[in-house]
């Protein structure tokens, strides 16, 4: 009987550890597998934002460095015009020679402006580049004879040299270097319209990885919720189920209490009406047997011990009755069995036990009656045996529709929060079968008091079905 | 001589008829009816008319203690006698409240029966002798635990005359009559008694009185 409940909860306990496992490696799979999804997508972005930022950086610097090459190139074109026209004017030779090495270094300058730019480009776009450099190489040499000119012819040819070579000529430089500007512009709006590309197939690719995600995440989340609610359905049925094992268990017990009074109550019965009154019939034809025969001696004294054993057995009889059950119970109601135990129980040990039961009617029902003296039993067993008490107080008290009981004693007492016999949880069962309310205080040196309350008009308490 | 008229009730037919042998082996006493439950027990008395009426407690459709109500209520004249295996307290309060005017105890019916229905037939209470020991030694035991003083000191002589008078079963009319007082005195006497001893009616006095050895 102890051993069931346990027993079962061990097998409940068994089938339930591979269901939690599941459940952990799908919660972490799923919630892993998302978050996974989640860092990665997170981590493309910052790659493809940063390539991008880096990629914007780099035409811009490209762009810059081309114009401003572009610039030095022209700057230095209007410059070598101005020292070529000022070095024809002038008719001093050495600070004509000065203007020369100033054009000279303008010369060099354009070279240098000349090889940033050819750096900055790749191999497939040097066709309009070159075309420019060999203007500019014609340019020059273009210049190369006026060194020849002494100061006369310098004179002389000035103005035609100006004029109908060296602006022409410089003109379609600047011609040039203007286009070449454009082109470059034209790059960096290409520059721009690549970027764009790559933003636009970045903006694809996020969206791509989000709907993933969110699909995916979707999912897991229908997923675990599915589990979830399953697992949550079958906790619910397994507590459902417990709860009405412990309700047929309880309504077992109820029963089995049910049955051993009926069986108590038929014995007693049994042993009392009909051996009893079977021994009383016998005691009463050894009366006549002795009536009929007076005389004889020896007649007579196997009558007197026939009787006494006969009487014997009546009384033990009679004792075994009433410990099974008392008649009283039945007969004559609650109050009178609890004061026939009180008596009995004082006769046995020497305790002074006080029943007030006054407002207490005699046909409390059956069960009632049967609950009630039982705990009263058993909670006077337990004075008797562990308290060490000198007195005890047994009240019960009937109104207000349910009937109250204390018995209170003056033992050694014990921890009533801690201490749980047998006993008590057999009286406990018994009152809370009746819809009743069962409590119990005690403290060490402070004695007992049990104290129990039924409805008197109200249905058992039915175990939860 | 008239004869005792007596009906026996008990369940037990072995036990009937060794009641029958016993009684009728006295001349001045007559079984003129038996019943084997209470119903039947009460109907016998209201057609036999029986003197006294010897019931087992345990019968069948009704139980001694609630045909003794009836049989006394419907004919207060017939002498009610409980003979039972029971010897609790309980028993016998119950049985003199519903009117009985002796108990007896089974095993002993051999040695107590002719007593006790004599007894009755003069108007007295009677008890088996087990009885009173029982009731007695209850009731030193209780004084004892209690370490209650002997209320009885508390009576009068006079109040102690009619208790016992009152026990064994005699009306306030009788006891009147007897000790020449007036009706009215002998209630107020009879008021006093319970109040002194703590008691609330009459068989619980004649309770006491067995307990205290009052009465046999």
């Amino acid at each position: 009987m102890e051993l069931e409940p346990t027993r079962d909860a061990a097998v409940v306990k068994r089938r339930a550890q591979p269901l939690e496992w599941g459940a952990q490696v799908v919660l972490l799979a799923s919630f892993g597998g998302m978050l996974g999804l989640m860092l990665f997508a997170g981590m493309d972005s910052l790659r493809a934002l940063r390539q991008i930022q880096s990629r914007n950086v780099q035409i811009r610097q490209t762009f810059l460095l081309r114009n401003r090459a572009l610039e030095e190139i022209r700057s230095t074109l209007y410059q070598s015009g101005t020292f070529t026209r000022d070095y024809l004017l002038e008719p001093d030779m050495a600070r004509a020679e000065n203007y020369r090495g100033s054009l000279q270094a303008v010369h060099r300058e354009m070279d240098a402006a000349l090889g940033r730019y050819a750096r900055s480009l790749d191999a497939g776009d040097r066709a309009p580049f070159e075309y420019l450099e060999a203007r500019i190489a014609d340019y020059w040499q273009l210049l190369d004879p006026i060194f020849h000119w002494d100061a006369k012819g310098k004179l002389a040819r000035i103005g035609a040299f100006m004029h109908e070579e060296l602006f022409p000529r410089r003109a379609t430089t600047l011609e040039i270097a203007d286009r070449i500007a454009a082109v470059n512009e034209q790059q960096l709006t290409n520059g721009d319209e690549r970027l764009k590309g790559l933003f636009d197939r970045f903006r694809f690719r996020l969206g791509v990885m989000l709907a993933i995600t969110l699909g995916i995440g979707a999912l897991l989340a229908l997923a675990t919720t599915r589990h979830i609610l399953r697992l949550a359905r079958k906790a619910d049925l397994r507590y459902h189920e417990v709860t009405l094992a412990q309700g047929k268990l309880k309504e077992l017990s109820a029963r089995l209490v049910d049955a051993q009074e009926q069986e108590r109550r038929a014995i007693s019965r049994e042993l009392h009406d009909e051996v009893g009154q079977s021994l009383s019939a016998l005691l009463m034809e050894l009366g006549n047997l002795g009536a009929v025969a007076p005389g004889d001696a020896e007649l007579r004294s196997h009558v007197e011990s026939i009787r006494k054993l006969a009487e014997g057995s009546v009384n033990v009889v009679r004792n075994m009755a009433l410990l099974l059950r008392p008649s009283m119970l039945d007969d004559l109601g609650l109050v009178p069995a609890l004061q026939w135990q009180a008596r009995e129980i004082s006769k046995r040990t020497g305790m002074a036990v006080t029943v007030d039961a006054e407002s207490v009617a005699d046909d409390l029902p059956e069960d009632l009656r049967t609950c009630i003296y039982r705990v009263v039993q058993e909670a006077l067993h337990n004075c008797a045996r562990h308290a060490v008490a000198r007195t005890v107080r047994i009240e019960v008290a009937q109104g207000s529709g349910r009937i109250q009981l204390s018995v209170a004693d003056d033992g050694q007492g014990f921890d009533s929060a801690h201490v749980r016999g047998l006993g008590l949880l057999g009286m406990e069962e018994r009152v809370t079968h009746l819809g009743g309310h069962f409590e119990l205080h005690s403290e060490p040196g402070h004695g007992a008091r049990l104290r129990i309350e039924i409805p008197l008009a109200g249905q058992p308490v039915e175990a939860l079905a | 001589m008239t004869r005792v008229r007596i009906l026996l009730a008990d369940d037990h037919t072995v036990m009937r008829s060794g009641l029958r042998l016993l009684l009728e082996r006295q001349p001045q006493f007559q079984v003129v009816g038996e019943a084997a439950d209470g119903r039947e027990a009460v109907a016998l008395c209201e057609s036999a008319n029986p003197d006294v009426a010897i019931m087992d407690i345990a019968m069948p459709n009704l139980n001694g203690i609630e045909a003794a109500r009836q049989i006394v209520h419907r004919n207060p004249r017939i002498a009610v006698a409980i003979l039972s295996m029971h010897s609790d307290e309980s028993y016998v309060i119950r049985a003199l409240k519903a009117g009985a005017r002796a108990y007896l105890l089974k095993d002993s019916a051999e040695a107590d029966l002719l007593a006790a229905v004599r007894a009755l037939t003069e108007g007295k209470s009677f008890f088996s002798p087990a009885i009173s020991k029982i009731l007695v030694e209850d009731y030193m035991r209780q004084l004892e635990i209690r370490g209650a003083e002997d209320t009885y000191e508390l009576l009068t002589t006079r109040e102690r005359e009619i208790l016992q008078l009152l026990a064994e079963g005699r009306t306030n009319k009788d006891v009147a009559n007897m000790l020449n007082l007036s009706l009215y005195t002998v209630e107020t006497h009879r008021t006093h008694i319970l109040q002194k001893l703590n008691l609330h009616s009459v068989p619980e006095l004649i309770l006491y009185a067995v307990r205290k050895g009052i009465i046999a």
